[in-house]
């Protein structure tokens, strides 16, 4: 991971545009992603609002999402808008606001409590980039999905911003954030995340759109050029007790029913005293 | 210059002879640790954190804490220095405080259920709508009776707002938790000498009698008595004898463990005054002077109890009696301490009584090592405040259970079951009864399940709880560190004010209780015009906190809330020494409490236009407020005749014995050879319900085995870890057994705390596999390394409810069960229990009020009393 924030400052002062590549063109492509990245911050910011999904059901968008391999099922389909946005309201609440669920936040995601570390890292990011984080419907962390995703949108149009006003230096320091922002945060616990929400989900919206955005995650990451980015968050149901790290042996009964005095104990594990609880 | 040659040999040498010249050198370094706190720095910056005073309220005993924040977070918990009872010492618990802001499960939104109650379907909307949607409710329910507006709440610090907020409503149906804790407690203490606890002072005691508390783990007041247990064990070499069915920690640290059979503790006190009074050693001086009976009547009361009848019914021979009864009798000072063994029994009230006697007959009260009176502090309430409701509600004060001030909450579902009072709306604030009361599931969640009995249930919670679980609307609340809130309670002998402050930011929309109160009613009565909106005329928890503390005269010269928000407490006594531990003044020596509290003189303002009677009560427009002892005019006990009431007269009143009794319980008397006696118990890191999703403390302690003696295990062939099947009169769980010598041979013991099946990824371990039912964080990475898979079970299904006819406490030491080895159907973590049978439990301990038919039955000493129709229903004693 640092050698992959180390060969961003590597880069530092060396980087051009590649000449075989039109800034127009390079802009059109900041501008696309910014949309993307724009689209999957309404999915997962908030519960999707009834605008949000009568454009996802647009022929032609549901063609394109077909062809990248997002496949709604009837229940996205079938059902009308009022009824769908409540019923994907309530998945939503089940998915990602509610106790027993999975909190779309980079806090919990790789330290298990809210708002941690990660949220001051990017508020203070976010502040550096002169953003502040207003509230929507209801108010989110600065660690939330959707808001990471909007951060990125945000700099990918002060590129192409950039790009229209041939300012190339600062389009490549804005990139380089945006890389820094991959490598740093969303590439730790996005993809693992995913992959989790596309088994968790009733609904084939958030599993289709989780599957979206994770092999959108990918190819950015990849396109990025971000190499060996750890998936911190892997998004397991289940971690083996053999990667477990403890002091103890986890097998132990842990009412006292020790085993007989001839078992030998776990090697190198220190038993605890028979009456710790 | 030639440099001499220092082999290891002759360094040694000089180290031997250097020490006075090695003690004289200037220490400029000393070992951070030895910093008695009050400071934090960051381990990466240096940078010393902001440190922000609070009560902790992890449980209830109300430490004084710091909370250490860098960039809003908490990163640190540990005692404040300046607190004068817990000096500056926090235990595992409140070190752990943060967890509950952080919690991943954590609500942070309002919810609405959109499934069947308790499915887990919830859909989040803005506070607008919840409130919106509330107000309906509201206003219909008020339409109809303000009084089908219920608020039940468990752990309400709030200083008075709740009150508040159902007297703004109009509804007299509040009920609180206090019969599943320690009300007959309360009820044996308080119309005998007023407060409803002891203050214990262990530090200066020579000798102590403890009688079922665990008070080096648990109970009230564990972290700021506890300390002061061990100063008085290891500074005053004072002897501690326990009496427990459990080698508890307490027990262990004693110099003697005395296991009794369950709830005869009482008797086992009784025998114990019987011996004192018997051998003339009582002081005959403080009863004839400050208790309403003489030394003569008290000896020929006494006579019943002999050290034969107790020890027959408690197990505990008749030498050990005479010998501690001598022992106690005549080390001085002495003190005694109870918590829930002798209280949570059919007549705990009785079996309190009788404990307290003890050192009131010793004179051991209110004097330097003795019995103390509490002191604490009070507060006053922003103005205007809303009038008492205009009709009672039989909910919070059943006529059955007159004397029972402290309400009999765990007998209303079966109330409200029998349509004895309707519901419309049902709050429920820092509860969980379909956890912690007696039946749990099986009573409360049946109840939570009907919405013809309960229509629309409001959860004002931080935490998906198992009642708040089954809430039609869930109100994000704060936890503690989030919240305004002002404290004073008892838990040493000096007297103090304390806050509870926000120290970070509270997370996503939860709002803390007063203000999301205050927004219900101004939601009601938006212009006012209801006349509710008066009582609610602040603008934030601050403001409110203003209104208690600004004019406290004291405090207010010291500034008020601004020193609370700075200090954490007031007044600060002295200063924390850090060699001995203990606050000591300007000259270095510790601090000095007040004793002799009820000698304290009347001023001479007090004493005019009063009257002396011939037994030296001092009256004041018909009211007492003092005793004349030896030409002092002293303000006695804050009792309504300013002396010790060893005869209750007003419990006579109801057909109860007024002086000191016991009653064995008639189904313990009838118990087979088989049966045993259910206990439960609190371990020193948990609470009763709200910290096994804490990691820190579900890591320490996360399953809870059933204790059984070996003699017990080998007639029944069971092993520590084997399964066994333990089963009620209402139910049945199974779950491991864990062999010991500490435990009575005739009692299996379990701990609460254990076995949720709500509240969240830690205390449920749920790992659903089932796709779509993903849960309960099965990936989370924080449970990446929780290396334990067992999560306990859950004693209370089994449990019937049983009420204390005078205290209203339930029972929850009466069970009598039977132990088996499992049986090939039975699976670890079982717990069932029957509502129908809960309600054949409820009905029989009805028939022990003094409107039930067994009543008579058990009290043949009160014959001549005229029976209830004799009694005109009066407002129960207490406070």
């Amino acid at each position: 991971m640092l050698d992959t924030v180390f060969s961003i400052e590597r880069a530092n002062g060396t980087y051009a545009i590649p000449d075989e590549i039109d800034a127009g063109q390079l802009r059109e492509e900041c501008l696309a992603r910014a949309s993307i990245y724009r689209l999957l911050a309404g999915v997962f910011v908030e519960e999707p609002s009834r605008e949000l999904l009568a454009a996802l059901r647009d022929e032609a968008l549901l063609g394109r999402l077909s062809e990248a391999g997002v496949r709604f099922a009837p229940d996205f389909l079938a059902s009308g808008l009022d009824e769908l946005a409540e019923t994907l309201a309530c998945e939503y609440a089940t998915l990602f606001a509610s106790s027993g669920g999975f909190p779309p936040v980079e806090s919990v995601r790789l330290t298990g409590r809210f708002k941690q570390e990660p949220n001051f890292k990017v508020s203070q990011i976010y502040r550096e980039a002169g953003f502040t984080l207003n509230k929507g419907r209801f108010e989110v962390f600065a660690d939330q999905l959707g808001v990471e995703l909007l951060f990125v949108a945000e700099l990918l149009e002060r590129c192409a911003a950039a790009l229209g006003a041939d300012q190339s230096v600062e389009y490549r320091r804005l990139e380089k954030d945006i890389k820094r922002f991959w490598t740093q945060h969303l590439g730790l616990w996005v993809r693992g995340y995913c992959r989790l929400i596309g088994r968790a989900s009733n609904h084939s919206f958030f599993r289709e759109m989780a599957k979206f955005l994770g092999g959108f995650a990918e190819e950015e990451i990849a396109a990025m050029g971000l190499k060996r980015l750890e998936d911190i968050d892997m998004g397991r149901v289940v971690v083996p007790k053999s990667e477990i790290k403890v002091e103890f042996n986890p097998d132990e009964p842990v009412c006292g029913g020790c085993p007989p005095a001839t078992d030998k104990p776990a090697g190198g594990v220190h038993k605890l005293h028979d009456l710790r609880f | 210059m030639e440099m001499p040659k220092v082999t290891r040999r002759t360094f040694l040498k000089v180290s031997a002879g250097s020490g006075a010249a090695a003690a004289a050198a200037p220490r400029l370094l000393t070992a951070m640790e030895n910093d008695l706190g009050g400071k934090d720095f960051g381990p990466v910056s240096g940078a010393e954190r902001k440190a922000i005073p609070v009560n902790c309220h992890v449980c209830n005993i109300q430490d004084g804490a710091i909370a250490y924040v860098e960039n809003d977070r908490v990163v640190k918990l540990e005692g404040n220095p300046e607190h004068v009872s817990t000096r500056g010492r926090l235990c595992a618990k409140g070190n752990s405080g943060m967890w509950y802001s952080y919690d991943p499960d954590r609500i942070l939104y309002p919810l609405k259920r959109v499934g069947a109650r308790g499915e887990g379907k919830w859909k989040r909307i803005t506070w607008d709508e919840a409130l919106a949607e509330l107000t309906e409710k509201l206003d219909a329910a008020l339409k109809e009776d303000p009084n089908t507006i219920m608020l039940k709440y468990g752990r309400n610090r709030t200083g008075g707002s709740i009150d508040r907020f159902m007297k703004t409503l109009g509804s007299a149906t509040v009920v609180n938790h206090t019969s599943v804790c320690e009300s007959s407690k309360k009820i044996g203490m308080e119309p005998t000498w007023g407060p409803d606890i002891e203050t214990p002072d262990f530090a200066n005691a020579k000798y102590v009698l403890n009688f079922g508390s665990n008070v080096l783990e648990a109970s009230y007041f564990h972290n700021p008595l506890s300390q002061r247990v061990t100063e008085g064990r290891v500074d005053n070499q004072m002897k501690i004898v326990t009496f427990d069915v459990r080698l508890s920690n307490t027990a262990g640290f004693s110099d003697e463990w005395i296991p009794v059979f369950p709830a005869t503790d009482g008797a086992v006190a009784l025998a114990i005054g019987h011996v004192i009074l018997r051998e003339d050693l009582q002081d005959s001086d403080f009863i004839n002077n400050w208790t309403n009976v003489t030394v003569a009547e008290l000896k020929e009361h006494y006579k019943q109890y002999t050290p034969e009848w107790a020890a027959k019914i408690s197990g505990v021979p008749v030498a050990t009696i005479e010998r501690i009864a001598r022992e106690f009798a005549t080390t001085k000072p002495a003190t005694l301490f109870t918590y829930r063994g002798p209280a949570k029994h059919l007549y705990g009230s009785y079996n309190e009584k009788a404990c307290m006697m003890l050192p009131i007959m010793t004179g051991n009260v209110e004097k330097k090592g003795g019995y103390c009176l509490p002191r604490g502090m009070g507060w006053p309430q922003p103005m205007p405040e809303p009038g008492k409701p205009a009709h009672d509600s039989v909910l919070a004060h059943p006529p059955e259970y007159p004397l029972a001030a402290h309400k009999v909450s765990h007998l209303v579902p079966f109330w409200i079951a029998e349509g004895r009072q309707k519901i419309n709306v049902y709050f429920t604030y820092q509860d969980n009864p379909v956890y912690t009361n007696p039946g749990s599931m099986a009573v409360w969640g049946k109840l939570f399940k009907d919405e013809k009995l309960i229509p629309y249930l409001v959860s004002m919670s931080p935490f998906m709880g198992e009642e708040t679980a089954l809430a039609d609307l869930i109100l994000p609340d704060c936890p503690y560190l989030e919240r305004w809130e002002p404290e004073s309670m008892p838990n040493s002998l000096w007297p103090w004010l304390g806050i509870r402050q926000p120290v970070h930011k509270s997370l996503g929309e939860s709002r803390e209780n007063r203000v999301l109160l205050r927004d219900i009613i101004h939601n009601l009565d938006p212009d006012g015009k209801r006349g509710m909106k008066q009582f609610w005329d602040f603008k934030d928890g601050e403001d409110y906190m203003r209104h208690h503390f600004d004019n406290v005269p004291g405090l207010k010269e010291a500034g008020g809330l601004d020193f609370l928000k700075k200090h954490g407490v007031w007044p600060i006594y002295g200063k924390l020494d850090p060699k001995t531990g203990k606050v000591s003044d300007k000259t270095g020596r510790e601090i000095k409490a007040d004793y002799g509290l009820y000698l304290k003189e009347l001023s001479a303002a007090d004493m005019a236009g009063a009257t002396v009677d011939g037994k030296g009560i001092i009256s004041k427009n018909g009211k007492a407020i003092g005793v004349r002892r030896e030409g002092k005019n002293c303000v006695g006990f804050p009792t309504g005749n300013r002396l010790i009431n060893v005869r209750v007269d007003q419990w006579a009143d109801y057909g109860f014995n007024p002086m000191p009794t016991f009653k064995r319980i008639p189904w313990h008397e009838a118990m087979k050879e088989d049966e045993l006696i259910l206990s439960t118990f609190k371990l020193n890191v948990h609470k009763q319900s709200r910290t096994a999703a804490v990691k820190w403390l579900a890591e320490i302690a996360h399953s809870n085995p059933a204790w059984m003696n070996p003699e017990t295990a080998a007639k029944l062939g069971v092993k520590t870890g084997d399964l066994v099947r333990v089963e009620s009169a209402v139910g049945h769980l199974v779950t491991k057994a864990y062999v010991t010598e500490g435990i009575h041979p005739k009692v299996v013991s379990i701990p609460t705390g254990f076995g949720h099946w709500e509240y969240g990824r830690l205390a449920t371990l749920k790992l659903k596999d089932k796709k779509g039912e993903y849960s309960h964080g099965a990936d989370d990475p924080d449970l990446n390394n929780v290396w334990w898979d067992d999560k306990g079970v859950h004693p209370n299904n089994i449990i019937p409810v049983v009420a204390d006819p005078i205290g209203g406490s339930q029972g929850w030491y009466d069970t009598v069960v039977k132990v088996t080895k499992a049986g090939p159907n039975d699976k670890y973590g079982d717990s069932e229990g029957n509502w129908e049978k809960h309600v054949a439990a409820y009905k029989e301990t009805m028939r022990y009020a003094y409107t039930g038919d067994l009543h008579r039955k058990m009290h043949p000493e009160m014959a001549a009393w005229a029976g209830p129709d004799s009694v005109k229903h009066k407002a129960g004693g207490g406070h």
